[in-house]
């Protein structure tokens, strides 16, 4: 096995490809769609030229980093990218818990370069009208709202996971495709009520970013993200294991 | 069976292996015991090489395509 500093190296790497694509896609997709007149204040931009499809773009740039960082950094560190991942991992006793706090570091770092890159490669606007692909609560979306649907959007990606990468049986080779689409359609479908993080780390980056270079200060949102995530992961690696148990 | 590359040289010698690829009959004196890698884990978790090999038994003729197959670096 790789020593815990290289498999914290692939965590950051991969967790900085995650945020570079992945909210690079929703920071352009506003970027395109400023000086458009939004139809109603559910609608903030992303969506504004093509509907849903907006999302599903976004959410695609973010499947497919994915399903790239897994085929790549899987063996080595096991890609989780994700502090919800690598804590429902733990839950369950799938990960040791001696190496959860450099992987979780290494995920916030990655994500937090990530957002300043992507700062410094488009500018200001990047901050000003992107929001760096900071996530909040959309119009009419409550704060218990937002935390339960952010814990099923990551309990769906951890089953996933759990059924087609932790699972002995699951057919080898399928799980970086399977869980980029998965997240992918999550996206799709929560993009427009939470932003669809999913992902603590994905929110630490960008919030931080925006805090720092003169964006919005949004870290009252930032449990959502925290509480959701975790939540949903956890339960859904519990729930995994009950239910492979009783099927044998 | 009897050793193919011994009856190639004009010997008779008894087989002990075959090759795993080709099939040929091998004495100990040509037979090449070569050990494959073992690895555990793989996504989500690290991969982690393990104590214990798989030993392929190969004929000079095999054993050398192989080397010759594998990628650069391995």
């Amino acid at each position: 096995m790789a020593s815990v500093m290289k498999r914290s190296l692939a965590e950051l790497i991969g967790t900085f490809i995650l945020v570079f694509f992945g909210t690079g896609a929703a920071i352009i997709t506003l970027m395109i769609s400023k000086g458009q007149t939004p139809p109603n204040s559910f609608n903030i931009g992303i969506g504004a030229l093509g509907g849903l499809g907006d999302w599903l773009a976004i959410g695609l740039a973010f499947g497919l980093a994915i399903t790239a960082c897994i085929y790549a950094f899987g063996k080595i560190s096991g890609c989780h990218i994700n502090p919800a991942v690598t804590l429902a991992l733990w839950a369950v006793k799938k990960f040791p818990s001696r190496d959860v706090a450099p992987y979780i570091l290494a995920q916030v770092i990655g994500a937090t370069l990530a957002s300043f890159t992507l700062a410094f490669i488009l500018g200001m606007g990047a901050v000003n009208t992107g929001g760096l692909g900071a996530t909040a609560p959309f119009a009419g979306i409550g704060y218990v709202q937002a935390i339960l649907a952010e814990a099923i959007g990551t309990f769906i990606l951890m089953l996933a996971i759990m059924g087609v990468a932790v699972d002995r049986e699951a057919p080898p080779g399928f799980a970086g495709l399977i869980i980029g689409l998965t997240v992918a359609g999550v996206i799709t479908t929560l993009g427009n009520i939470t932003g669809a993080s999913i992902n603590p780390a994905r929110t630490f980056g960008p919030y931080l970013g925006d805090l720092l270079l003169g964006g919005s200060n949004l870290w009252i949102y930032f449990p959502i993200y925290l509480i959701g995530p975790i939540a949903g992961a956890i339960m859904a690696a519990f729930l995994y294991n009950y239910l492979s148990e009783e099927t044998g | 069976m009897k050793c193919y590359i011994c009856a190639e040289e004009g010997k008779s010698t008894d087989a002990v292996a075959m090759c795993i690829v080709c099939g040929m009959g091998l004495c100990m004196d040509h037979a090449i015991r070569h050990e494959t890698e073992l690895w555990t884990g793989g996504y989500p978790f690290p991969a982690e090489k393990i104590e214990e090999t798989l030993p392929r038994i190969l004929c000079k003729y095999c054993a050398m395509a192989l080397k010759k197959g594998k990628p650069k670096g391995d």
